[in-house]
């Protein structure tokens, strides 16, 4: 047995270190979350690409963006919340609560390793989206593309949060994030191309992934800021504000 | 009743637990020894587990108090989750990790630094070399068990709280782990474990307390208790031939089936 007086709760920084070692090691086991998250938006960006140059119906720019945010849909959807709803059900934080770390450091792993998944997405994207397009980046282009990433993956993993808060199974929330998403998906996509009108688009550019695809417009250059930049920054903003509060009020660490 | 023991690793004195107007703990008081193997014996609903909980901190009762080693689980609760290691029933850890990632994953959580031969010796004295590179849904129902009672005593503390550690396991993976719990105990470290089996109670238990209702109904050596129960007619109507522990335990709890 050991002396007592060693037995103290671990340095915050140890634990974080520990846990990201972990998070990160469960997720780079996760294939489907992985392929779902990279190579679909890289197929998507090739498939809407297809055909190139002049006869390209949709501008390159929305193309890249339109994939960048498919890809943290994506990982959102099928990484963060199954993984927390399964370890939930399962019993892994069950166990974790009795150990001498807050919990709050769980939750922080996570996100951190989710979204470094993101960032990392949106370069290999971005990167092959260039190649494809024939399009050159700046640097100012690299790291606006990288911070509407990190506002767009706030957006996902909260909503992905207010799933697991509001939900009990990880079947409910395999259930209910794939209508959402795919509801979101649809929406976004047809509405923010403009194909049913401008109504229809003005209402689009308020949703997550209308929004953020304004936004990934602006930041690869191919359109210049204005009203839908800052609608699509406003409205991210309190997508991610709202579900994060829903999320972290309503969730529970087990099922019982 | 109540069990005031002396140099005492885990004391709980009139703890209160409720859940709104339900009262799943009623003033139950209890000691731990060094050194002492401790069993919680209750019918379902008797607030074993409430009880557990309010140990490790992870509830605030609603009075009395819960202190290990001196230290009190609702004011500090980290401190005292230092200070215990754990086996619950329905827990489990990350399948897609090896065994040997989570020994390193919980030593971090519990502040050591392990070296790779330091956590391959303790995978060696659970019997689970052969398995270090598995990942945890590998392994099998016992190798589980196993398994998280030595994640349990991986900080070699002064308190084990195990909640049913052999539910479902077959008689030699049980006999494995009363060994593992032998062990510990022969570490100088004390245990409180929870067990609806009266075999074990009396196979590795210093000392049992009997709860029913969230109260203390009878407590001592399992031997005490049907030495001092064996005339109590309710314990006679339960008992088939020679009065055993589950007769006692029968007797003091009634018969009937509790969800």
């Amino acid at each position: 047995m050991t002396d007592t007086a060693l037995l103290r709760p671990p340095p915050t920084g140890l634990a974080l270190r520990t846990l990201l070692r972990a998070d990160a090691t469960v997720l780079l086991r996760n294939r489907q979350a992985l392929l779902l998250s990279i190579v679909l938006p890289v197929a998507i960006l090739f498939i809407t690409g297809a055909g190139g140059g002049r006869r390209q119906v949709l501008d390159p720019g929305y193309l890249i963006g339109l994939s960048i945010t498919y890809g943290l849909m994506a990982a959102c959807r099928f990484g963060y919340p199954m993984a927390v709803a399964r370890d939930r059900e399962s019993g892994v934080f069950q166990r974790m609560r009795v150990t001498p770390v807050p919990m709050w450091t769980v939750s922080v792993s996570r996100i951190v390793v989710q979204l470094v998944l993101s960032l990392v997405m949106s370069l290999v994207v971005l990167g092959l989206g260039g190649l494809r397009h024939h399009l050159t980046f700046g640097i100012g282009a690299w790291l606006l593309v990288l911070a509407v990433s990190l506002l767009g993956a706030a957006v996902f993993l909260a909503i992905g949060q207010a799933i697991v808060g509001l939900t009990s199974t990880s079947g409910q929330v395999n259930a209910l994030s794939r209508v959402l998403f795919a509801l979101l998906l649809v929406v976004g996509l047809i509405g923010s191309s403009g194909l049913l009108g401008s109504t229809f688009k003005t209402v689009a550019g308020w949703t997550p992934v209308g929004g953020l695809s304004n936004l990934y417009s602006a930041a690869t250059g191919s359109v210049g800021w204005g009203s839908d930049q800052v609608i699509g920054l406003v409205a991210s903003l309190v997508y991610a504000i709202a579900f994060g509060y829903v999320g972290v009020r309503w969730f529970r660490w087990t099922v019982r | 009743m109540t069990d005031q023991g002396s140099a005492a690793i885990l004391d709980v004195e009139g703890l209160v637990v409720r859940y709104g107007s339900r009262t799943a703990v009623d003033g139950l008081s209890l000691a731990v020894r060094r050194g002492e193997i401790f069993g919680l014996l209750g019918p379902n609903g008797a607030g074993k587990t409430s009880t557990l909980s309010a140990v490790e901190g992870l509830l605030r009762p609603a009075a009395g108090a819960v202190r290990v080693v001196g230290r009190d689980a609702a004011d500090d609760p980290l401190a005292v989750r230092a200070l215990i290691g754990v086996q619950l029933q329905a827990s489990s850890f990350q399948a897609e990790l090896t065994l040997t990632e989570i020994l390193r994953l919980y030593a971090g959580l519990y502040g050591l630094r392990l070296p790779a031969e330091e956590l391959g010796a303790r995978l060696h004295r659970a019997g689970l070399d052969g398995e270090a590179g598995k990942r945890f849904r590998q392994t099998s129902g016992g190798q589980q068990q196993r398994f998280s009672l030595l994640v349990a005593m991986l900080h070699d503390p002064p308190l084990l709280l195990l909640d049913e550690p052999t539910a479902g396991l077959d008689p030699q993976a049980r006999r494995q782990l009363w060994s593992q719990i032998e062990r510990a105990r022969g570490d100088g470290g004390s245990v409180l474990l929870t067990t609806h089996s009266m075999e074990e109670a009396q196979a590795v238990c210093d000392r049992v307390a009997i709860i029913d209702q969230g109260r203390l109904v009878a407590l001592g050596t399992p031997a005490e208790l049907v030495a001092q129960h064996k005339d109590d007619p309710r314990v006679l109507r339960a008992a088939h031939g020679e009065v055993t522990l589950e007769d006692v335990f029968i007797g003091l709890t009634g018969d009937e089936i509790r969800d």
